[in-house]
C-alpha cells in the first residue's frame, strides 16, 4: 500500500450569494433540486437524486423504474461547515462499495450573505489498490492514472 | 470538442494499451508493437488515430518516427473530468441563489 502515489486531487470552488446555512442546506437536503441528471452513474433515466442529510447518510440515485443506486456515503457531517463523502464509484463509473475516493466539501461564510464552497475530490489512488498490481502500476505515476479513468468513462459513453 | 474525440479514441483497448506504453517515454513503432497481440501496421494505424485526436505527437529521428504523448491533449481531458464537478457546482450555485432570493422576497 505504501508505494501508492497520490493522484492529484480535483479541486473546485464556487462563491454562492446566499448565507452559509442556506448553502449547506441546498447542497445536502436540496441535492435533488440541483444535481444535473446527466451526471448519473446508475440506471437511466434518473428520476431523482437525493442525499440523506446525516452522518452515515447516503447519496442515492433513483431511476425512473424505481431502482436505487448508492453513489456515496457521508463520513463526516459538520453542518453548515463541512461534509465528507466516500465516493463509491469505480473506474467504470459504476457503483462499487469497495471504492473509496473521497469528496470533501467545505463551506466558509463570506459575510452574512455569501458563502465560499470548496469541493475537493481526492484519494483516487485508493481505487487502484483493489484492482491489483496492474492497476496499481497505472496509478503509480500520479496524473496518468486519471487517463485510465477517462478511458473507462469513454467506454461507458461508447458502449 | 477535443476531449470528446479523445474519449472516443481511447475507448479502444488496444489503442489504450499503445497510449499507455507511451507514458514511459517516447518510443518508435516497433518498440510499441512488441508484445502486443496486433501487427505493427495495426499499431501504426492506432498511433495515427491517437495523433489525429491530439493525444500523441510524432517526430522524425533519422529514418525512424518517434511517438510521444501530447501533454496539451491530456490537459483537455483532465479539464473535462474536472468539469464534472464544475458543472455540478454551477448548478448548485444557481439553485442556492435562486431559492435564497425567493425566501428573501417573501
Amino acid at each position: 500500500m505504501n508505494e501508492m502515489t497520490v493522484i492529484a486531487p480535483v479541486r473546485k470552488t464556487v462563491r454562492v450569494k446566499a448565507p452559509i446555512a442556506h448553502a449547506f442546506e441546498v447542497f445536502t437536503s436540496g441535492l435533488t433540486r440541483w444535481w444535473p441528471h446527466d451526471h448519473g452513474v446508475g440506471k437511466q433515466p434518473i428520476q431523482k437524486v437525493l442525499m440523506e442529510p446525516r452522518l452515515g447518510g447516503r447519496w442515492l440515485e433513483i431511476s425512473a423504474d424505481g431502482t436505487e443506486t448508492p453513489v456515496a456515503t457521508i463520513t463526516l457531517w459538520e453542518p453548515p461547515h463541512r461534509l465528507v463523502m466516500v465516493w463509491q464509484i469505480n473506474a467504470q463509473w459504476k457503483p462499487d462499495p469497495a471504492m473509496k475516493s473521497e469528496v470533501d466539501v467545505r463551506f466558509t461564510a463570506d459575510g452574512p450573505d455569501a458563502t465560499e464552497v470548496e469541493l475537493v475530490h481526492h484519494r483516487f489512488e485508493t481505487m487502484g489498490a483493489d484492482a491489483g498490481a496492474s492497476l496499481r502500476g497505472d496509478v503509480d505515476r500520479g496524473w496518468p492514472g486519471l487517463v485510465e479513468r477517462f478511458a473507462r468513462e469513454a467506454e461507458r459513453d461508447v458502449g | 470538442m477535443a476531449y470528446e474525440n479523445a474519449l472516443a479514441v481511447l475507448a479502444d483497448p488496444t489503442r489504450r494499451k499503445v497510449f499507455e506504453r507511451l507514458r514511459a517515454g517516447p518510443r518508435p513503432v516497433n518498440l510499441l508493437a512488441a508484445g502486443l497481440p496486433v501487427s505493427r501496421p495495426a499499431v501504426s494505424q492506432h498511433l495515427k488515430i491517437l495523433k489525429d485526436a491530439g493525444l500523441v505527437e510524432e517526430r522524425s529521428e533519422g529514418v525512424r518516427r518517434i511517438y510521444s504523448l501530447r501533454r496539451e491533449g491530456l490537459m483537455e481531458l483532465r479539464e473535462w473530468l474536472d468539469s464534472f464537478w464544475g458543472d455540478a457546482l454551477e448548478a448548485f450555485r444557481l439553485e442556492a441563489e435562486k431559492s435564497h432570493e425567493a425566501s428573501r422576497s417573501r
